[in-house]
């Protein structure tokens, strides 16, 4: 132990003090053989557990079998009782469960935990086990996944709707069943909790567009509070416009009065909406430009940078509709943050007269 | 996951989380979109252009490379990334990262370094899995995310050696003052 010992901190020096930055495989999976051992020593078995789920999500290329018999190893770290080795279990049985074979077998650990009483426990045991399901596994799940959809503890109802977004790629037909539950998830408080299910919900019914017109006609009239389900709202009136071949004028309504949110990311989402539509008359994105201008003075590079970056976007189809901004544009070519001052300056190079690049 | 590029009501806007050092070798980093970052070859490419693009100017905090929006914040030895599509609301990617920050930094007690990173590397791993799941943002409040990934009181016991290991627990340096206040 004296010697390996020494050995580490050899490596520590080499990696500048990153005990993570030249784990080798071999020796890694051999640690994992600690999980095996009775008792638990958690501070060894947390730490080993680490280092597995660190290997791997930097890419370490490992063998089936070799990956199989860590994931087992995991399995009997179960019997602990420590919150934080649990959560990492968790972690594991996501990473592993594309590169090791039988990871179902702990779906009934899983559905134990996350119909359990440990709130710790619920959402990321939910995210576990959507990962390791398929079809027919999901409906012995799916009363548990209704309940949690519209869980009031938002850590849970957010990961269950969010891992029903991701079984949509390979479940739809199970998860439009869960429709009336997603439904009741948009009316929640907490603003990640009503994006993702107003997300999921629209997703759920894409294929109607009756539907969706009817979703949008809803949401916009009676508020939402998440800035966030605002955007999204915004994102599925932009397609509704898009996509009808007779666009229902209030939908365009609703993302104008959204210039007006007093949330800086709502209104930009709105801007950025507006002079992204087809066959808009110049007197329609006036009132867009005009926000992109006010996002133009933010203290925030990320706001000035999202501005002038729909701005040189706008400049190509209107370049008459941007002049208004090139004094703005023009302070940018000495900002401080280089993509800034090169895209007013490709801006200005469309709108700007000479007078104003010489300046 | 990188359907958001070609579809703007998809919620897979999140390419990677990213954490690297003052040499720009990575510490910690996940990544999701497996069209943009496939391999580990084409993620340590992106991770050496991006920190070349981005150690020398430290005021700037949002880029744009190779197609992927990059927010970042640097502090001591520590250089945070949260890289996005392009498509996704820049002020959405924003409050990704100072959350990702905000949340590190609460579980570090403020000391934002390497090596109290590389301590807590576990805590910082479900720090990044309660932000951001396979690309989806789940939570962009810090306090929130905090919590998510933290001990909870009734579990904290002297003898519990994964307290001193996690490197974070309120409860423990509050329950020391208490016994200390005891002894005096």
């Amino acid at each position: 132990a004296q010697s390996s010992r020494m050995k580490t901190n050899k490596k520590d020096e080499e990696s500048g003090g990153n005990v993570y930055a030249h784990l080798d495989k071999t020796s890694v999976l051999q640690e994992c053989r600690a999980f095996n051992e009775t008792p638990i020593n958690i501070k060894k078995c947390t730490h080993s557990l680490t280092k597995l789920i660190y290997i791997i999500q930097q890419g370490e290329p490992i063998g089936r079998t070799e990956a199989t018999e860590a994931f087992f190893g995991v399995t009997k770290l179960w019997q602990s009782k420590d919150v934080n080795l649990r959560r990492m279990i968790y972690l594991a049985v996501k990473e592993l469960a594309e590169v090791s074979d039988d990871v179902i077998i702990v779906t009934s650990s899983l559905t134990k935990d996350m119909t359990g009483r440990e709130d710790l426990y619920r959402a990321a045991a939910i995210r576990a086990l959507c990962k390791i399901t398929d079809t027919g596994m999901l409906q012995t799940i799916e009363r548990y996944m209704k309940q949690a959809i519209v869980d009031r503890n938002s850590a849970i109802s957010s990961s269950a709707i969010a891992s029903s977004i991701h079984l949509m790629r390979k479940s739809s037909e199970v998860v439009r069943r869960w429709a009336n539950e997603v439904q009741e998830a948009v009316s929640s408080d907490n603003h990640m909790v009503q994006y993702h299910s107003l997300a999921l919900l629209y997703q759920i019914r894409a294929n109607d567009r009756l539907a969706v017109n009817k979703l949008v006609q809803k949401f916009s009239k009676n508020a939402l509070r998440s800035p966030y389900a605002v955007c999204y709202l915004i994102r599925i009136a932009t397609r509704c416009l898009v996509d009808d071949d007779q666009p229902d004028s209030s939908v365009f309504t609703f993302i104008e009065s959204c210039l007006r949110h007093k949330s800086e990311m709502v209104v930009y989402e709105a801007a950025r909406a507006i002079v992204s539509l087809p066959q808009t008359t110049p007197s329609e994105i006036q009132p867009a430009i005009t926000a992109l201008q006010m996002c133009c003075t933010s203290p925030k590079a990320a706001v000035r940078f999202a501005a002038v970056r729909t701005l040189n976007k706008v400049a190509m189809a209107h370049p008459n509709a941007v002049m208004s901004c090139n004094v703005d544009l023009e302070k940018f070519i000495t900002d401080s943050n280089r993509s800034i001052a090169t895209l007013a300056i490709t801006t200005l190079l469309k709108t700007g007269a000479e007078s104003s690049v010489e300046r | 996951m990188a359907d958001f590029d070609t579809n703007p009501t998809s919620l897979y806007s999140i390419k990677g989380i990213v954490i690297l050092d003052q040499d720009g070798n990575r510490v910690v980093a996940k990544y999701y979109d497996r069209n943009t970052f496939g391999t580990v070859k084409e993620q340590k490419a992106f991770e050496k252009s991006l920190f070349s693009k981005t150690s020398r100017n430290t005021s700037a905090d949002i880029v744009l490379l190779d197609g992927v929006t990059c927010l970042y914040r640097s502090n001591v030895d520590l250089y945070f990334y949260v890289l996005g599509s392009t498509r996704e609301n820049e002020l959405f990617l924003d409050a990704t990262l100072t959350c990702l920050y905000d949340a590190v930094s609460v579980v570090l007690r403020k000391n934002v370094e390497k090596k109290a990173l590389v301590d807590a590397m576990d805590t910082v791993m479900l720090i990044i899995d309660e932000i951001c799941d396979e690309g989806i943002i789940m939570e962009t409040d810090a306090q929130a995310v905090v919590q998510r990934s933290a001990l909870k009181s009734d579990e904290v016991s002297f003898s519990d050696q994964s307290v001193s290991q996690l490197g974070f627990s309120f409860i423990e340096s509050a329950n020391k003052q208490f016994k200390w206040s005891l002894l005096k």
